[in-house]
């Protein structure tokens, strides 16, 4: 197991995680910042507008960040 | 001696001495355990009563996926079902969120305390319907408010509870015990929202929460952001008895 810090930046600002999340692999820790953007974004499709400009920055122990998760490569929109 | 159960009761019920003796007696016998462990688990049959005298538990459910549904927190006082012995088995599970010291109460124990003194039984069926009204309170807020009133509303009934044991400093904080993971699976949502949402309160100078310890800055305002009103946590402000006999008309 490994920590990793999920920080989310979007229209809302910068959230720092500084509890971190102890996941086996950096694909685990990804796939719960998957959910939590998908979370993200359903509580504002309830208010009626959903903005994809945002990311979460998956880091390790050290702050370095690994990897960049895109809001927009959490859903797929189709029927525009 | 007193602790936080009698602290409690006292709010729901005038007690006195020959009470609190009693209380004081069930009290006995305190064991330390470790954050993390189960005092019981779904499926098994309960055959004590839990009583938390120091640290937070919670009530917990686990899903066909592995995933956790938080129904419950229990603080210093709280008991775990009075009754709940008289069922075959548990249908969730309790377990530590810090370190704590339980009270292991032998249902004949407790019976025989309410029994004999009939303002403690009133006084821990008044807590019996503070928990249901609490559990109903819970499934309003996930159901019906979203993610920053949920959690604000969460944070006004634990700064009240705590408040009641006297565990809230002048400054309005207090501990709480809780991982932002472990608020996620309370309030329906994942950590990543949770962590957006302490992060909205916190820059809207709601609260502070450092290390596992939460500030309440602006009480009214969160209060008022979340719609909360205390009425559920019937915090006993008019002695119990005093309003018996003014019902009743009878010495009581």
């Amino acid at each position: 197991m490994a920590q990793y810090f999920l920080h989310i930046h979007n229209a809302h600002g910068d959230a720092e995680d500084d509890e971190g999340l102890q996941a086996s692999s950096l694909a685990v820790a990804r796939e719960t910042a998957i959910k939590g953007i998908r979370d993200l974004l359903s509580a504002e499709a309830v208010n009626g507008g959903i903005n994809f400009a945002g990311r979460i920055d998956i880091a390790d122990a050290g702050g370095a960040v690994l990897i960049s998760v895109p809001f927009k490569e959490a859903v797929s929109v189709t029927g525009l | 001696m007193s602790n936080a159960f009698i602290t409690k009761l006292c709010r729901y019920a005038p007690l006195g001495d020959n009470e609190i003796a009693a209380l004081e007696k069930l009290s006995r016998n305190p064991r330390r355990w470790a954050s993390g462990r189960d005092l019981i688990r779904e499926g098994q049959r309960p055959e004590i009563v839990f009583m938390l005298l120091e640290g937070w538990a919670y009530r917990y459910k686990i899903l066909k996926d592995g995933s956790r549904h938080i129904l419950a927190y229990l603080v210093p006082g709280d008991v775990c079902d009075i009754h709940i012995f008289m069922l075959d088995e548990m249908d969730h599970s309790i377990g530590l969120l810090s370190d704590a010291l339980v009270v292991e109460i032998p249902p004949k124990d407790l019976m025989a305390a309410m029994e004999k003194y009939p303002a403690i039984q009133r006084a821990l069926w008044w807590a019996t319907l503070v928990d249901e009204a609490t559990l109903r309170e819970w499934l309003v807020n996930i159901g019906q408010r979203d993610s920053f009133e949920r959690i604000a509303h969460l944070f006004c009934e634990m700064w009240l509870r705590m408040q009641a044991i006297g565990l809230v400093n002048e400054d309005e904080s207090f501990d709480l015990p809780l991982t932002q993971v472990e608020i996620g699976d309370t309030m329906g949502l994942t950590a990543v929202h949770v962590n957006r949402t302490l992060q909205r309160l916190r820059r809207e100078e709601l609260i502070t929460l450092d290390n596992a310890r939460l500030t309440i800055l602006d009480p009214k305002r969160l209060a008022a952001v979340s719609g909360f009103r205390p009425n559920y946590l019937h915090r006993g402000t008019e002695p119990l008895e005093k309003r018996l006999r003014e019902r009743l008309g009878a010495p009581v």
